[in-house]
């Protein structure tokens, strides 16, 4: 060989190094992504992974997942329709009075979930809140205030002592005639972790649900750091008031602002106080951070309904993490959360950090 | 010169103009964010427009048809709103102007997103 031979052959080889390093760093894992409109909301999905032809199938089997649960908690089908056959809550709350009925092991599971954390509550956390609910039609066409007496009269119905939950049998009851179940305060975010475990059950490592806002990550983002979820600002559009970093687990919020009408100057919003049957007025958004979007779903509308001291002081004891902003607009935030937290300045709040 | 080496060399340039059209591809992926901000408009999961978000545009208007009937979207200054739309809550219209990349209004009777495409400075928002 010549030494020009060699020089050349050399010249080459040091591009094969530079042109495979290239390739290697473009050969990125692949992203896919989905949209739904389900339980009442937008819920979207993504996955990563280096199998392309995966990736559909994990999100097929977690809309499946959340399908099913959509299914059990519907509590507005025809009365006597299939759909209210197939909806645990529309049976039971057919049968208030009447008898036990006998329940998929998901609504047990979530029915004893309720009856857990309403002892835990202090009252502020009621599934059977239904027929205040009602009363109030917040999804109606003209929701309107309704009158006191008929408030006071029907809280009389919401009782959770009342309902009657028999895990041996598999069977839930409603004690009296005309008492309702509404799951909507845990149903959407007991559906997005049974979505994420049939993501991790199909060999996903990295994916995010955003059900609605309800948001459960498993494993990083796709640049292997910590997911970056904002939370949003309660009263201004398009802003956030801070930004927590999460790892395998949920961020889920209850906000005045999402579902709400205004008459006589005053906003009247959907998560009610199930000891007055008017809208609990403490706080105007309350975020939990835990390992399970299930429990953060419950918590989040527990303490929202709570006074701060009153809230932060249960997270603790509940090894959970929240950040809120109170009705008076300050922003505060468990210990635990400092570490994974940015509160964004040039917000109209006021934040001390402890 | 043997016949082996002159295949390697012919090889081994071949990997490198690989790596050389790679690189190449980086540059036009990162001229591609220089591009206006746009949003999309989607109904029931089609795509219906794509909009530049002009800093310094004027006001436009778009009729657009949803599940449960029309609904008119504004573009003005860079922003994008839901204007008027056909459903009972009226959440979309209320949420007002967005601007920022990755935010999302959504309607949900009407089946409608608007979303502002680019890289959100977060994964998801919580709400």
């Amino acid at each position: 060989m010549t030494s020009r031979g060699n020089l050349l052959l050399i010249l080459c080889l040091g591009l094969l190094v530079v042109g495979v390093t290239v390739f290697l760093s473009e050969r990125r894992i692949k992203e896919y992504r989905s949209e739904q409109f389900l339980m009442d909301t937008l819920v979207s999905i993504k996955v990563y992974g280096d199998d392309a032809a995966t990736l559909p199938l994990a999100i097929a089997a977690a809309y499946g997942e959340m399908h099913r649960i959509a299914a059990l908690v519907d509590r507005f089908p025809l009365p006597g329709s299939e759909d209210c056959r197939r909806s645990d809550v529309c049976r039971i709350n057919e049968m208030a009075g009447i008898g036990p009925v006998h329940v998929d092991a998901d609504t047990l599971a979530m029915l004893l979930l309720a009856k857990k954390y309403h002892a835990l509550s202090a009252g502020t956390f009621d599934v059977t809140i239904g027929p205040v609910l009602d009363l109030w039609d917040f999804t109606g066409d003209v929701p309107k205030v309704p009158a006191s007496s008929t408030i006071v009269e029907t809280l009389s119905l919401v009782d959770i002592e009342s309902l009657e939950v028999n895990a041996a049998e598999s069977t839930a009851f409603l004690r009296k005639v005309g008492m309702k179940l509404d799951l909507g305060a845990l149903a959407k975010g007991y559906a997005t972790e049974k979505a994420l475990q049939a993501l991790a059950g199909q060999g996903i490592k990295k994916g995010l649900i955003d059900a609605g806002g309800n948001i459960r990550v498993l494993g990083s983002n796709a640049r292997n750091a910590p997911w970056r979820i904002g939370i949003k600002d309660p009263r201004q559009a398009d802003a956030l008031v801070a930004i927590v970093t999460l790892e395998d687990a949920a961020a889920v919020t209850s906000g005045d602002y999402y579902r709400y009408f205004e008459a006589d100057g005053q906003r009247y919003h959907h998560i009610l106080d199930p000891r007055s049957g008017y809208p609990a007025s403490e706080n105007m958004s309350v975020t939990v951070v835990s390992q399970d979007a299930g429990l953060a779903d419950i918590l989040s509308t527990v303490f929202f309904v709570m006074k701060e001291e009153e809230a932060l002081t249960l997270a603790e004891k509940l090894s959970v993490n929240l950040i809120m902003v109170s009705a008076a607009g300050r922003i505060s935030h468990t210990s635990g959360l400092a570490a994974h937290l940015e509160v964004l300045p040039g917000g109209a709040y006021r934040y001390d950090p402890r | 010169m043997t016949r082996a080496d002159k295949v390697l060399i012919a090889a081994v340039l071949l990997c490198a103009l690989l790596g050389l059209v790679t690189i190449y591809r980086h540059f036009f992926i990162s001229a591609d964010q220089l591009l206006p901000t746009q949003a999309t408009i989607t109904v029931a999961g089609k795509v219906l427009h794509t909009i530049d978000l002009d800093p310094v545009g004027g006001n436009e208007m778009m009729q657009i048809t949803g599940r449960l009937g029309p609904a008119t979207v504004e573009v003005a200054g860079g922003r994008i709103r839901m204007r008027e739309a056909n459903c009972p809550e009226q959440i979309c219209v209320k949420q007002s102007w967005i601007q920022a990349p990755g935010s999302t209004i959504v309607c949900l009777p009407g089946e409608i997103i608007i979303h502002i495409d680019g890289l959100a400075p977060v994964d998801a928002v919580t709400r």
